[in-house]
């Protein structure tokens, strides 16, 4: 192994402007950061940084298997509703079935790879463009969750349950520990494996070349829309051990949160560009953002406003640094 | 995962000197190759011969029939009938796969690159050194592989950098390693010029030449007479399907292969019929844009074909976007009919009766799912509605007029436009503008991509307009084109104006040396 | 690149500018009491130190911003600082935003919980930093509550039964359309009603009890089959005014009349009803009172003095 191998962990080679850009956002969340803290030095309290990146560990969670489909060109719509399903099902089959909690987070998770598996299925054999695919996974998964839960929430969590959202370790939430295991597995996953360097060469048009390369461009669209599945599922259980139930209305809109946290670190919804750092960066530059608005006691009305014109604002400044200079 | 590629270290076979292949046998062979799609016979009977450490250029007009041969090469099409002999052995080339096993390998206009991976992930990709761990890969090794490939084929790039930040003719060198990676010992090459600046075309053609002297045969595709006569050893042309004709690049002069290309004379090919007459419709003093165009003047009068000739990248296309309010301009003053102008935007280039049809139609100039009657009108639709909405009858009266005076080949005003030949594409672009009645016409590179038989439409229809009293500017990197067609012609290089012919005098050469700057053979 | 370089400052200038904007202005260090609120007898030692952080369920309600706009008042005249935070009804958002609010030390948490279960955790990490805590309207089911602060439902549906009983004259048929199954609300307006028309208005019977989920269309679907069941009724009680008002269209359509109406709520639609006289009756919750006595019964508690762990907000009856 050289150094070289370091530095790609975090930025693809031979950096030049595409690396100093992935750096923006970065800078757009330590200038937020600063920003607040600046107006309200509560903001950098040990204790409130760590709900900061608890905050954000469960969007930060989905947003990474969102960033594996973006990286392909797709979009997975129906991640919020996987969370709810997850949480759902989690709950449901730990406490009305008695499965036990690891069981029934286990098979959660198998439920969440299947569905989706179907998503994937949809796109890469029945040909149906991932945004529409995903929309009735999107609708499917929200149903089933009402359906299992007769639209009502499921409580009653064990304390091994409940302590995967509020327990800690060394004073570090359960779920910001888990996250921090996610991302470096998926941050290796992309950039040490073949399966991350497929991922990233689908991306961007270059399905056809990775076909004559003797890669099957299907099977690793598939495997990115099953570790979604995955990641929105595990998000579910999360939320609901940090609840301590299972709300059948949870994650809605969550999926724009997760497009949103991928695109704010970088990611191109046109593919191939993207990673487990910069989506990281935008989950917490969501995370943040919110906690930055309550303790500078911004309305609630005005949060909304204020969210929507700083993502047009860090996606506009991501475009002007992309151009290049006209041949 | 999905690769099954577990091959050890891929180690190219880079013969350095050339291979004990016999001149007896050559490294390909090709023989009475047809192909017919339906309504077409494609290629009938076509022979074709490629030694080891040969260049052999294949040239002909669009629709030849080259791109058919070559695909039935790499396997993309199946042929109808011939055989096909590596080193003398006859083989089935029955799909992409199998081509690249034989070692063909065919680089294409469109790159196949993946722009953000490196230059060393490109290469290998699907055959990533195994890392320690299952599934990982071995980035170092890989480099170091890269490396080691690109220092044989004495190139100058890093393998950890993005081909995104390459150049277009450092991207097609990283396809040529590729191919060679896969020990493709038969490359063939599309039109690899067509999309480079002149420096880049000197370098690629270095590398070609050392590609030659390690013993690859190279297939290189073309329709740039002078880069045959500049690189090749040999030259195949093909014309409807049919082989016209292959010689040494020796034996033969440029006239022979235009004559063998397109079959006909160059006075039948350029029916000039218009006379330019006295007055000045639009004239621009000068105009400069920041480092692209540098004190540009020039007439053009009414009725008169000016040529604007250089090499591309020379600021050609950036004169006609200027006077058409695409770009904007530091400097320079501009006159139309006699009255200065100033031209902020297309919108009032269009009003001041100034048109352009782009160099590149299909992204620029149409709406290619859009139907003939709407591509024709677009400009119109004000005038042809009322209360906003569209009288139909007045719109398909309109595109009918045009359809029938241009004599553009469509089965009804309904019929879409992707599905035109690139010669009646242009026809509807030029079309759309003639229904604004343009004082001015400009044309950037009107008869790219068009069959023999359509650009002589267009050479028509431009010499009518001009006898209509249409001022018309035309950029062309096609100098018999230029010299046939234009009144006048105009030379830049590097983004100035560095010369204007007559008619009457100017030659290629003459035009050449002024584009390139220098002293040509 | 020069863009690039002139970029960033300038977009980190607009947010600040955007953010700097919609902070409140007013330093914290300068309590500016209205002059016209001098309160000479309450001591206002503490008072000003005191910051309430209140934690909504949603503000697209105007029931939830009625109540907020009866805290703000309050807190205002006690001179206390009000921090507010919506949830726009998700659980986990209001889980960050009472984290939030933890975060800032606030004196004591004001919440109207987005779902009972959901909110515990919150609840519990309020406790375990010692800020105490209040739920209003909506209850908990687990944590440390210093007190409760919500209508007394039971007593409502008591008091539109009785009202019912009464219109109708002490007998006939009667229809309860209920509320989504498991709320509270539900549930104790249910009771309420349910227990008085039993022991109090033995002429009447209850022949069809079915949930129409607080959901107008589903009112006006439920009633409608209803309608085709029971030739004859004399009343209907339904546990909010959005199916009540479902339930006059209803039997509107389908020109039945006669039959005495009574809702819950007193949303504008409901009042506007009630005076036109197609509603009997509704039964007025007073969600500004409730944010009073939320800030009240909070700053009452920082002072030391003791609160019921039950305060019943009243309710009224609108009648035309």
């Amino acid at each position: 192994m050289t150094t070289d191998r370091g530095a790609r962990f975090w930025r693809r080679p031979g950096a030049g402007a595409e690396g100093r850009r992935r750096f923006i956002p970065v800078f757009i969340l330590v200038g937020l950061g600063a920003f607040i803290a600046l107006l309200n030095p509560t903001f950098l309290t040990p204790s409130n940084l760590i709900t900061v990146v608890l905050q954000a560990s469960i969007l930060s969670i989905v947003a990474i298997g969102q960033t594996y489909v973006i990286l392909t060109a797709g979009i997975d719509l129906s991640v919020g509703s996987l969370v709810a399903l997850g949480g759902a099902l989690s709950a449901g089959l730990a406490v009305k079935a008695g499965l036990g909690t690891y069981p029934a987070i286990l098979l959660t998770l198998l439920v969440g790879v299947g569905l989706g598996a179907v998503s994937g299925l949809l796109v890469v054999k029945g040909h149906i463009p991932p945004f529409v695919a995903t929309l009735a996974m999107m609708a499917i998964a929200r149903g089933l969750t009402l359906v299992y839960t007769q639209g009502r929430p499921i409580a009653g969590l064990g304390a091994d349950f409940t302590f995967l959202g509020t327990g800690d370790i060394l004073g570090i939430p359960m779920p910001v520990w888990i996250m921090a295991v996610v991302a470096v597995l998926a941050a290796l996953l992309l950039t040490q494996t073949r399966f991350g360097l497929y991922v990233r060469a689908i991306g961007g048009g270059g399905e056809e070349t990775v076909r004559l390369a003797g890669v099957r461009p299907g099977v690793i669209k598939l495997l990115v829309y099953m570790l979604s599945g995955f990641m929105a599922t595990l998000g579910g259980v999360l939320l609901a051990a940090r609840l301590w139930s299972a709300q059948p209305n949870a994650g809605i809109g969550l999926e724009l949160d997760a497009i949103a946290a991928a695109v704010l670190g970088g990611a191109s919804l046109f593919g191939g560009i993207g990673g487990v750092g910069g989506t990281l960066i935008g989950a917490l530059l969501i995370g943040v953002l919110s906690n930055g608005m309550n303790l500078l006691e911004i309305p609630s009305y005005y949060q909304q406003v204020v969210k929507g014109m700083v993502f047009v604002l860090a996606v506009l400044l991501d475009f002007a640094t992309r151009r290049r200079p006209t041949p | 995962m999905a690769s099954e590629a577990t091959a050890p270290p891929n180690s190219p076979k880079l013969p350095s000197s050339p291979p004990p292949v016999s001149e007896a046998t050559p490294l390909l062979e090709m023989r009475g190759i047809a192909k017919a799609f339906p309504g077409v016979q494609a290629l009938s009977d076509v022979s074709f011969t490629l030694h080891a450490g040969e260049i052999h250029a294949l040239v002909g007009e669009n629709g030849a029939g080259k791109s058919t041969l070559m695909n039935i090469l790499t396997g993309a099409v199946p042929k109808d009938a011939g055989t096909i002999l590596l080193r003398g052995q006859p083989v089935e080339i029955t799909d992409p796969r199998r081509a690249i096993e034989l070692g063909i390998a065919i680089i294409h206009q469109e790159l196949t690159l993946i722009p953000h991976l490196t230059v060393a992930q490109n290469i290998y990709l699907g055959r990533e050194p195994h890392g320690r761990l299952p599934g990982t890969v071995d980035w170092a090794t890989l480099n170091r592989q890269a490396e080691d490939l690109l220092a044989r084929l004495g190139l100058d790039l890093r393998p950890t950098t993005p081909v995104a930040e390459l150049s277009i003719a450092q991207r097609q060198m990283v396809e040529v390693a590729k191919a060679l990676s896969l020990n493709a010992d038969i490359i063939a090459m599309d039109e690899p010029t067509s999309a480079l600046s002149e420096r880049e075309v000197e370098t690629l053609f270095g590398f070609i030449r050392q590609l030659r002297r390690q013993g690859v045969g190279l297939i290189y595709i073309s329709h740039r007479i002078a880069e045959v006569f500049a690189l090749a050893d040999r030259v195949t042309v093909l014309r409807d399907g049919r082989h016209v004709g292959t010689a040494s690049v020796q034996d033969v002069d440029e006239a022979q292969i235009i004559n063998w290309m397109v079959g006909r004379t160059l006075s039948e090919l350029y029916p000039k019929t218009s006379r330019p007459q006295a007055e000045v419709v639009l004239k621009v003093e000068g105009l400069r844009r920041d480092n692209s165009l540098h004190d540009i003047s020039f007439e053009l009068h009414r009725g008169e074909i000016l040529g604007l000739a250089g090499l591309v990248g020379a600021g050609r296309t950036h004169v006609v976007r200027a006077l058409f309010g695409v770009d904007p301009v530091d400097g320079g003053t501009i006159w139309l009919e006699g009255r200065p102008v100033r031209i902020t935007s297309p919108q009032e280039a269009i009003r001041l009766g100034i048109g352009l049809v782009p160099e590149d139609r299909k992204a620029q100039g149409l709406f290619l799912g859009m139907a003939v009657r709407q591509n024709i009108t677009m400009t119109r639709l004000h005038d042809l509605s009322r209360l906003g909405v569209i009288d139909r009858r007045r719109q398909d009266g309109l595109a009918r007029q045009y359809v029938e005076e241009l004599r553009i080949r469509t089965p009804g005003l309904g019929q879409r436009v992707r599905a035109l030949s690139g010669g009646n594409q242009q026809k509807v672009v030029i079309a759309r503008w003639l229904t604004l009645n343009p004082k001015v016409l400009l044309l950037d590179e009107p008869t790219r991509g068009i069959d023999v038989g359509a650009k002589v439409e267009i050479y028509a229809l431009m010499s009518e307009l001009a006898a209509r009293g249409v001022g018309i500017l035309m950029i062309s990197s096609e100098l018999p084109e230029i010299l046939g067609v234009c009144d006048r012609i105009l030379v830049m290089r590097g983004g100035r104006l560095v010369g204007e012919f007559d008619r009457a005098e100017a030659t290629q050469d003459a035009i050449m040396t002024l584009a390139t700057g220098g002293t040509r053979s | 690149m020069k863009r690039q370089r002139s970029f960033l400052p300038v977009i980190l200038l607009i947010a600040g500018l955007i953010l700097a904007g919609c902070a409140p202005a007013a330093p914290p260090a300068a309590p500016t009491q209205p002059p016209a609120e001098a309160t000479p007898t309450v001591a206002p030692a503490p008072a000003g130190e005191i910051t309430l952080g209140l934690a909504l369920s949603t503000l697209n309600n105007p029931f939830f911003v009625t109540l907020k706009e009866g805290a703000e008042k309050e807190a205002a005249a006690q001179g206390v600082k009000l921090i507010v935070v919506d949830a726009q009804d998700d659980p986990a958002k209001q889980a960050a935003s009472i984290e939030d609010l933890i975060s800032k030390k606030v004196s004591a948490l004001l919440i109207n919980p987005t779902d009972a279960d959901a909110i515990v955790p919150s609840i519990q990490k309020a406790n375990a930093a010692g800020i105490p805590v209040f739920t209003i309207d909506r209850g908990a089911s687990g944590g440390e509550i210093v007190s409760h602060i919500a209508s007394d439902n039971v007593a409502g549906g008591r008091m539109a039964a009785e009202f019912l009983c009464q219109a109708i004259g002490g007998k006939g048929n009667v229809v309860e359309l209920q509320g989504i199954a498991g709320t509270s609300a539900a549930r104790d307006r249910g009771q309420g009603f349910n227990e008085w028309m039993k022991a109090n208005c033995p002429g009447a019977t209850i022949v069809a009890s079915q949930t129409a989920d607080f959901n107008r269309a589903k009112g006006l679907q439920v009633f409608e089959n209803i309608l085709q069941a029971q030739p004859e009724i004399a009343g209907v009680f339904a546990h909010n005014d959005e199916m009540i008002l479902g339930a006059i269209q209803a039997a509107e359509a389908a020109g039945r009349t006669g039959i005495v109406f009574v809702g819950f709520d007193a949303i504008d639609d409901a009042v506007k009803a009630v005076e036109e006289g197609k509603l009997a009756a509704t039964v007025a919750q007073q969600p500004a009172e409730m944010g009073r006595l939320g800030v009240a019964m909070a700053v009452k508690h920082l002072k030391g003095e003791k609160v019921e762990p039950f305060i019943g907000v009243p309710l009224s009856l609108v009648t035309k």
